[in-house]
Order: C-alpha cells, then sequence, then structure tokens
C-alpha cells in the first residue's frame, strides 16, 4: 500500500542545530580523518536516503516512473548516482545525465557511475553524448528529477558546465528533489546570486544547513528532509556543536520549519 | 610519391615533432632520427583515433586539435570519458605507470594532427635521449596538476578568474615576447575560448572587452597579446 510522507517522522527544525558550510567541511574532514568513515561509506548513506525521498514524494510508488538524475562532477553527484542505483533496484526507469564527462568526476564518484554502467543504468554526459533538444525533452517527460549537481560547498554563482545543466533542469518545470541544497543556493545564505534550482523537496544531510531555513531558502528547497550519514557522535563535540539526537525516530525524518 | 614531395612531407613531420613538448630540447639532428620512428597523421573531425579493437601497441599525442574519448554503454549509447587537448598522450602508456582507458575509444573534435609511436620505440628514445624521459614527467605532473586546477575553476570561479587563468596557461604554453607584451602564438576562435572556460561565446566577448578597455590585453586576428601579465595573475588569483 502506498505511503505518504506522513510515515516519516517530523522533527521541529528548532530543536536540530544547523551547520555552516564551513563546520560541514570540518565535519567530513574529521570523519574521514579522525574517524576512518570513507567518502562511499558517507555516500552510500546519502543516496540511500535520496532514493527513499523520491519514493516518498512520488506517493510511494517507483514503479515505471521516470526519474532523471542530473550529476556534477563532486561528491554532491556521488550520492546521486548511488540514489540511481537504488532507485533503478526499485522499479524506478532511471536516467543519469552527468554535466561533465566521466573521468572528471571525483574518484568515488567515477567508482559509483562505474557500478551503474555495469547494471546497465543508462548514462550519459549532457552537451557531449545528448543533444540540447533531447535533453530538454528528456526532463519534460520525466516525473522527478534529482538534482545532485552542486553541494554545499558552493559559494558565489554556479559556473560552466553545472551552470549549463541546472538552466535545464529549471526550464523542463518539473518536480524536483535536491541533495543536500538546491543547486545554485548559497548553503549559508539561501540567496542564489545566479542560476538556481528551485525543489520540491531537498534531502540535506547530518544536520542542515542554516541557508535551508532562511524565508528564501525554505522557499527555494520546498519540504526539508534531514538524512542520517551515521556520522560519529564525538565528531560534533570536537567541533564545539550540540547535535543532540534528530535521528532518535528514524534515520530520515520531516523537518519542520514551523511558521 | 616522388622523391621531392616525400622530402617535403619528411621535413613537415620534423616541424611538428619540434613543437611537441616531449621532444624539447633535442637537436635537428635527433629530431631527424625521431622523425623516422613516429607517424604523423592529419585527422578530421569526427575520425575515430582509437578503439578497442586496435591492438595495445600505440602511443598517440595530440598535436593539433581536441579528441573525445568515450565508451558504449550496454545500452549502446555512448558516455564521454573525457575531452582531451593539444599535447595529451592516449593509449597505452604502461611504460609510465599509467593504463590505457578500458574499452575506450576516441575520435577526434576538430581536424587535428597526431603522433604516433610504439611504447618500444618510445623506451628505446628514453634510452637514448635521457630529456625524453625528463619531459614526459613533466608533461604528467603539469596534466595532474591542471586537471585539478580546472575542476575546482570551472565550478567555482568567475568568468573573469577562469579566463585569467586560462591566457596565463596558453601565455605559457604558446607566448613569445614582442614589443607590446606576450603574443599567444595560438589561433584561438572566441568560441573556442569560451568552450575552454566553460562560457558562453558573448559573456567571453564581453569580458574579453573589459579586460581590453583595462589595458590587460589586445586582440587581433584571433590572436591575444598580453599586456599587463602581473594584473593578469592577480586576477586569475581573485585579487
Amino acid at each position: 500500500m502506498p505511503t505518504t510522507e506522513s510515515s516519516v517522522p517530523i522533527v521541529s527544525a528548532s530543536e536540530v542545530p544547523t551547520v555552516s558550510a564551513a563546520q560541514m567541511a570540518d565535519v567530513d574532514r574529521l570523519a574521514i580523518e579522525d574517524f576512518g568513515i570513507t567518502l562511499l561509506q558517507m555516500m552510500e548513506q546519502a543516496g540511500s536516503h535520496l532514493a527513499e525521498v523520491v519514493h516518498l514524494e512520488l506517493g510511494g510508488d517507483l514503479t515505471d516512473h521516470v526519474v532523471i538524475v542530473a550529476v556534477g562532477p563532486g561528491n554532491n553527484g556521488g550520492g546521486g548516482l548511488v540514489a540511481a542505483r537504488h532507485l533503478a533496484n526499485r522499479g524506478a526507469r532511471v536516467r543519469v545525465v552527468l554535466s561533465r564527462p566521466a573521468l572528471r568526476m571525483t574518484k568515488a564518484g567515477q567508482h559509483q557511475l562505474a557500478t551503474l554502467i555495469a547494471m546497465g543504468t543508462s548514462c550519459c554526459v549532457a552537451t557531449f553524448d545528448l543533444a540540447d533538444d533531447e535533453l530538454r525533452d528528456a526532463l519534460a517527460g520525466a516525473d522527478m528529477i534529482v538534482d545532485a549537481i552542486l553541494g554545499y560547498r558552493l559559494h558565489g554563482a554556479p559556473r560552466g558546465e553545472e551552470e549549463r545543466l541546472i538552466g535545464f533542469v529549471v526550464g523542463a518545470r518539473r518536480p524536483v528533489v535536491s541533495l543536500d541544497v538546491p543547486s545554485g543556493m548559497d548553503p549559508d545564505t539561501g540567496e542564489a546570486s545566479g542560476s538556481a534550482v528551485q525543489a520540491r523537496a531537498t534531502l540535506t544531510l547530518a544536520l542542515p544547513k542554516p541557508g535551508l531555513l532562511t524565508v528564501e531558502g525554505a522557499g527555494r528547497s520546498g519540504r526539508l528532509y534531514l538524512g542520517d550519514l551515521g556520522l560519529p557522535a564525538p565528531i560534533y563535540t570536537a567541533l564545539g556543536v550540540d547535535a543532540g539526537l534528530p535521528f532518535a525516530s528514524g534515520r530520515l525524518v520531516l523537518l519542520d520549519r514551523g511558521a | 610519391m616522388t622523391t621531392s614531395a616525400s622530402a617535403r612531407t619528411f621535413t613537415e613531420k620534423i616541424g611538428l615533432l619540434s613543437e611537441v613538448a616531449l621532444f624539447a630540447g633535442l637537436s635537428d639532428a635527433d629530431l631527424q632520427a625521431i622523425g623516422h620512428a613516429t607517424t604523423m597523421t592529419h585527422c578530421a573531425r569526427g575520425q575515430q583515433i582509437l578503439s578497442p579493437d586496435d591492438p595495445p601497441d600505440r602511443i598517440h599525442i595530440i598535436k593539433k586539435g581536441r579528441v573525445r574519448a568515450y565508451r558504449m554503454t550496454p545500452d549502446g549509447k555512448q558516455l564521454t570519458l573525457d575531452i582531451f587537448e593539444k599535447g595529451t598522450i592516449l593509449g597505452d602508456m604502461s611504460l609510465l605507470g599509467q593504463s590505457r582507458l578500458p574499452e575506450a575509444y576516441a575520435e577526434a573534435i576538430d581536424d587535428g594532427v597526431i603522433c604516433t609511436i610504439t611504447p618500444d620505440q618510445l623506451r628505446r628514445l628514453i634510452e637514448r635521449y635521457p630529456i625524453v624521459g625528463v619531459n614526459i614527467i613533466r608533461h604528467l605532473a603539469a596534466r595532474l596538476q591542471g586537471a585539478e586546477r580546472e575542476l575546482e575553476a570551472m565550478a567555482y570561479q568567475r568568468v573573469d578568474q577562469r579566463l585569467a587563468r586560462r591566457l596565463i596557461d596558453l601565455a605559457e604554453r604558446f607566448g613569445i615576447s614582442t614589443a607590446r607584451g606576450t603574443l599567444i602564438q595560438a589561433r584561438l576562435t572566441q568560441q573556442e575560448l569560451a568552450e575552454m572556460i566553460g562560457t558562453t561565446r558573448e559573456t567571453l566577448a564581453h569580458t574579453l572587452s573589459d579586460f581590453r578597455r583595462a589595458g590587460l590585453l589586445d586582440v587581433a586576428r584571433h590572436q591575444v597579446t598580453i599586456r599587463n601579465a602581473e594584473r593578469l595573475a592577480q586576477m586569475a588569483d581573485g585579487e
């Protein structure tokens, strides 16, 4: 029986601390350097939550739904590729569109891409493998677009091939689920100084970024989910952040921003 | 082919070889010896250069033009792996600890010139001319550094920063000193330059005009002369 988002525990955003982009970069660094968590581990967590959010946003049924996953060259894109694998396994008709040639992705992203290719999921690079009209048509026919183009490390307006792919996603006017922050949105302020995705829902990871809670950021990011990356709690203590227990009721929660 | 035509072709080949970074620092006599060991091929846009079916015994150096490497996915479509520019070495580089891209095809994006050599010939050249080995190390180090810098620049830097950075790179590779400044000896259309830095031709034209008005450079007949390298370097660093 289809479920709805109401099956996800709801947590008040006011009870969960935020971490700035700079703090989140420290969280990632400590996780890897001091606790031996690998990028692939984190990517797997992010991508599996992301697939679940797409499932929820499509009314609890992925079967034969067309999902286009728009992927940037960084680790945010890698999370999108993991989601593509889970979505395909769960019955969605998935197509992956990369902003850059495959070997321009991070190593962890290339690893995920190799798995997708081996399992026969359709993957191509915008501009080089897909004519612009074809890309426009594909996006216009999607039941859902997953935005994994740029993550929390963006400051300033997006550029180059990423700006181009964001433009196509925005132009498609189809529902979008964004990973971590809508691509093009400043994670700290919620502002967009150039092209930016308008999401129906956003899955942010570990702890929310402050920009998602501003008026502008809330409008741009839509329903806000928070996904657990399983990071060791002492990381937050080391950084002086009182993280509390945001995932006590579930590893994927819906953040209620209040009125 | 007549003898004089062969001689002309060989002279042209030596001229092209002298511009390959790998063979920098060699005398004309050495270049002539290398000329006999290499093949220089003119290829047309869209022409296939590498295929997984090729015997794994060729190294290709892009002398002119750009090359797109791709592989076929199980659904029969092409997936672009990378875009390579002039100076890139393609093929089986196990000699240098770099393996050939598995199942990769490569095709010319532009009309170009490719220099081909076998790993055995290259090994013999390195033994006879150690400077070739030094040049290879320099080439690979620069490629690694360039790839990391470019990835960061494309996503996060402004167009003027990226243009300044790219012009400095081009000046280092193709620049000659003139009375007016450093002339970049590469004819580039605005479209090509725009594609290199991931922007539109219109934005590039606008940024070039800004640079010209600020006295940073001159543009004439598709060639750029850098007039204020110091200021351009500051712009590339975002200052």
